[in-house]
């Protein structure tokens, strides 16, 4: 016996009562939190095909009740009702058992449609059907639509309190919002709200964010700042070592409407940044820091530049803009070993495709288990605003880079480009490598070391097709197998040196 | 101020910094100034000998008793009841509403705040004395018998926070809100590394087997504003070692060595070129992840150990990841010259169903933790090896929810007990008392530890003036012990 449709006066969550005739006996059904609400409850099951008979029918019903001591049912009756017509659901029945004055213009559009699927013209059924479908698509659209936060100050402000000792039961003085006395007041006229903060950084006479901005592109770019604690420009902080030039640059970039590229362009173009940053002893002694500008700047780059750099280098970097956060590779079994709890923590779910080669400014972030190859390179926990990294060097970066997939797969992709694009000479392939990891041409004795390393995996990788298959099938990407594998492993552990250098962590 | 600045090393201070990972790039810039030593392609370990260090070469500001540090923090907080503060008192009280006198109005967290009765539950097991010393330890111990002569107990611990979260971050870090350096991230700071293997401050965590343990945290162990070689090194019991330590290609030793040799020649090569002393460092990283490499598996590989020595750390001892198995690995990093051990064990957190959880929990780390002491003892390095072993607060006296025989304990951060043993520490002793009911501490003024002073005292016996180990951050200059009068426990230093 088919049945077509189920109702129930209650369902508990997820536990509908549709679930009771979906065919999955083992796997789903009706509950009403019988353990928690012990009330009478009402389920209506309506057949598929109306059943006829002349002689008399005899129904069995079977019921299962798989759940242990408690939802159990007390008194159990079921009855069967005949009618010509479907019977009203339990929904409208309630609305229509409710005195018309304590009707809801929702329970009014309710008996409205149920008038109408029961008596009402075809034409007026397919019109409203299509309305529904509209209202479907129109719910749908909207939630393809990310939700962002946003705040709204409250028609009257909060009252707040000092503290004391920052108890929130122990209230002290009220306070109004403002600025710091050292800081310039926000004018007459404006807010003292988030809109009123937001203008008084940028007005004209503001001494501190466009200096504050513009020295931290500087930073950015040169490794130091003109003031060198970048996130205190207060008493305790650093004198900037150019004042002139910070005044000059932090004017002419808000004359220029806040241009952030032009800034950059102004900053890189500049004959200081273009200075050759060679070291000798001499200039090493003079200027450790380089404060005084006397060559250009040299220093690690931040860890997301040398992931990303890494995927340029190989033609994986994926640079679509926007969208979710990614999951690329991630040592196996992190987030359960600090947290293993059942229904709070759960595993790490790598992504695959495209999805592990995006910029690592899209790379998920769990503070309580930041990425570990990030940590390595100094990337901030992001517990604590850092606006000014440490920058090591340290043997667990060596190990990233030597080990991590995602390293080790973009040399392999940097080898597939050497022998696609690098022309057909050893020669060429091995300037061609260095020259998409490093940006130049290799000197001679460079040149003679890749040689090497070439010439000597290809012999050994020849002898034992295994490693090389070893070596080329870390990672998630196809292998582009128009190269002899040899070959291609050969260039690969030369890649494999080229990303390693300490030049391809270190700008320039 | 910077201890090594005080120590009056002979660089100059801003490339000392500036170079991050500072002690080589010390080494580095003296290795620039003779530039002969860097070639030939010998390693900078060969070069410098046994004494180099990547870590920072950091001198005390006196000469401290402990020389590194093995902390086991049971993560959750094991109850004072019925571990260490022994009260026969509460054999009269129990069953007894706890007074409204003793709890002085103090906020109860969520989860009691509702109860309307605050019976109070004793020991649930027997306490006895031991030792020499007569220390009365819980029968919830048993293996801890046998070091009551070598801990001292402090009885008098409190803290501030009351939930999980910020109390263990305030342990660890001198600060209930994330964002601060790990005590030992300061140690490491402080110290620098004794090895030219392994980093200055490693982490072990123990499996957890109670399925509503507390969830741990990275900054724990982290290096916050700190330079990032200071944050603690995972050493792990499945997956890599180490993160990253093993070559996914399967490399041999010889490709290994081969590939690095290549990498090294580069890197000489572009140094001659551009002068960077920071190549100099990078070659030396990557010889010292090579060494990690090599003695990694020597570290783990516990088939050297003799049966007497399994014997004392207990079946789970060859279980790789059980408390024991970690704590006679702590052993064998504080051989090999590490700094700063922690060992986190979780599932303390006896909210209901204490008397049968707690046993549990408490025989997964009693005979390792006891071993630890006794083996240190005996190979003589427990004189310079501090031993830490406590929670991030303590448990209530009276019951959370259940019946007489059946209950939980809430968070007590008014009183707990701790032990502390070896490096500078006088064993066989307890330090400070708490009322009959165990719920306040006696005279707190002159007796209470508070988590500053704890970890005051922890820097004192590292040879640090806790006051004088800070570090610029945002205009201000931080320390692990805040800002606040603190000191360390006279009473109980050796």
């Amino acid at each position: 016996m088919k049945l077509a449709n189920a109702e129930a006066d209650y369902s508990q969550q997820n536990y509908n009562i549709n679930l009771a005739i979906d065919g999955k006996v083992d796997q789903s059904g009706w509950a009403v939190d019988g353990h928690a609400k012990i009330e009478n409850r009402r389920a209506v099951f309506t057949f598929a095909e109306p059943i006829t008979s002349e002689s008399g029918l005899t129904f069995k019903v079977r019921m299962l009740h798989r759940l242990g001591l408690s939802h159990q049912i007390a008194r159990f009756r079921l009855s069967l009702h005949e009618s010509d017509s479907p019977p009203l659901s339990m929904s409208v029945a309630a609305i229509l058992a409710r005195p018309k004055e304590k009707r809801s213009p929702a329970d009014i559009g309710q008996l409205h449609e149920a008038l109408l699927q029961r008596f009402g013209p075809e034409d007026a059924k397919v019109a409203f059907a299509k309305l529904r479908d509209l209202e479907r698509q129109r719910v749908k659209a909207m939630a393809a639509v990310p939700a962002t936060m946003v705040m709204r100050e409250m028609a009257s402000p909060r009252k707040t309190h000092v503290l004391f000792r920052g108890e929130y039961d122990k209230p002290g003085e009220e306070v109004q919002a403002g600025t710091p006395q050292t800081l310039p007041p926000i004018p007459e006229g404006l807010a003292g709200n988030r809109l009123g903060l937001a203008k008084w950084l940028v007005m004209p006479n503001q001494p501190l964010t466009a200096r504050v901005t513009v020295n931290r592109f500087w930073q950015q770019l040169f490794g130091t700042g003109i003031v060198k604690t970048v996130e205190d420009f207060g008493s305790q902080g650093e004198w900037p070592s150019h004042p002139k030039l910070l005044d000059w640059l932090a004017v002419d970039f808000v004359e220029s409407g806040w241009d952030v590229k032009r800034l950059l362009k102004q900053i890189v173009m500049s004959s200081t940044y273009r200075q050759s940053s060679k070291l000798t002893p001499k200039k090493l002694e003079a200027d450790p820091e380089n404060r005084l500008l006397a060559r250009g700047p040299r220093l690690r780059l931040d860890a997301e530049v040398i992931r990303d750099s890494a995927l340029f280098a190989s033609g994986l970097l994926n640079q679509q803009v926007g969208g979710p956060s990614v999951f690329p590779y991630h040592p196996v079994g992190l987030w359960q070993e600090i947290n293993n709890r059942p229904g709070y923590s759960r595993t790490y779910q790598q992504d695959s495709g495209e999805k592990l080669f995006r910029r690592s400014l899209y790379t998920f972030w769990k503070r309580t288990v930041p990425p570990p190859s990030m940590s390595a390179f100094d990337a901030p926990g992001r517990e604590y605003c850092q606006v000014r990294r440490s920058r090591t060097n340290t043997p667990l970066q060596a190990l990233v880079m030597l080990h991590d997939p995602q390293f080790v797969e973009a040399a392999r992709h940097v080898a597939e480009r050497i022998l696609r694009e690098g022309g057909e000479t050893q020669k060429q392939r091995i300037e061609y490598g260095f020259l998409l990891c490093h940006a130049r041409q290799p000197s001679e004795l460079e040149f003679s070391v890749l040689k090497d390393v070439v010439e000597t995996r290809l012999a050994q990788y020849t002898g034992d097709r295994d490693a090389a298959n070893k070596l080329l099938s870390v990672g998630d990407s196809p292998i582009d197998d128009s190269h002899a594998v040899p070959e291609l492993a050969a260039w690969t552990a030369a890649s494999r040196v080229l990303l390693n250098l300490s030049e391809f962590v270190t700008k320039p | 101020m910077n201890p090594a600045d005080e120590a009056g090393l002979q660089v100059n201070r801003r490339h000392f910094f500036s170079s991050g990972a500072s002690g080589v790039g010390a080494i580095a810039l003296s290795s620039l100034m003779n530039p002969q030593r860097l070639q030939a392609g010998t390693s900078l370990a060969a070069e410098n000998g046994p004494g180099y260090s990547p870590g920072h070469p950091g001198k005390p500001h006196f000469p401290g008793k402990a020389k590194r540090v093995i902390y086991l923090c049971q993560s959750g907080a094991p109850s004072q009841i019925d571990t260490f503060d022994y009260k026969p008192s509460l054999e009269k009280l129990n069953g007894q509403e706890l007074p409204d006198s003793i709890r002085g109005g103090q906020r109860l967290t969520g989860m009691t705040s509702r109860q309307s009765s605050f019976p109070a539950a004793k020991s649930f097991l027997p306490f006895r004395q031991h030792g020499k010393s007569g220390q009365w330890i819980s029968d919830l111990l048993p293996h801890h018998h046998a070091i009551a002569d070598e801990i001292c107990i402090i009885k008098s611990m409190y803290t501030e926070a009351i939930n999980h979260d910020p109390a263990i971050t305030f342990f660890q870090t001198g600060h209930q809100q994330p964002g601060r350096p790990s005590l030992g991230a300061w140690a490491s700071y402080g110290l620098g590394s004794e090895s030219e293997n392994l980093p200055a401050f490693v982490v072990l965590l123990d499996k957890n087997t109670d399925p509503q343990a507390q969830p741990l945290y990275a900054r724990l162990w982290g290096s916050a504003f700190l330079p990032s070689n200071h944050q603690g090194v995972k050493l792990r019991s499945s997956g890599d070692p180490v993160l990253y330590l093993n070559d996914p290609t399967g490399a041999d030793r010889n490709d290994r060595r081969q590939l690095l040799d290549r990498i090294t020649k580069l890197n000489e090569l572009r140094k001659a070129d551009v002068g960077d002393p920071e190549i100099d460092t990078r070659v030396a990283a990557y010889e010292m992840a090579y060494r990690m490499q090599m003695s990694v598996p020597d570290l783990t590989d516990i088939s050297d150990e003799t049966e007497e020595t399994m014997e004392l750390y207990g079946p789970d001892a060859s279980v790789p990841g059980t408390h024991a198995a970690n704590c006679l690995l702590a052993r064998r990093l504080a051989e090999r010259g590490v700094r700063f051990i922690q060992i986190y064990h979780r599932g303390w957190d006896h909210h209901g169903g204490l008397p049968t959880r707690h046993p549990k929990i408490a025989k997964e780390v009693d005979q390792g933790s006891a071993a630890l002491v006794m083996d240190l003892k005996r190979r003589g390095l427990l004189e310079d090896t501090l031993i830490i072993w406590g929670g991030e607060f303590g448990r209530t006296v009276y019951r959370q929810g259940g019946n007489e025989t059946n209950y939980g304990r809430d968070h007590h951060p008014r009183c707990f007990s701790i032990w502390l043993a070896g490096g500078g520490v006088k064993g066989g002793i307890s330090y400070g008392e708490t009322d009959e009911w165990s719920y306040n501490i006696l005279d707190r003024d002159r007796y209470g530890v508070h988590v500053h002073d704890l970890n005051a005292t922890i820097l004192h016996l590292l040879g640090f003036d806790h006051r004088k180990l800070s570090y610029r951050f945002q205009g201000l200059d931080f320390r692990l012990t805040g800002v606040e009068d603190h000191k360390p426990v006279a009473d109980i230093l050796a």
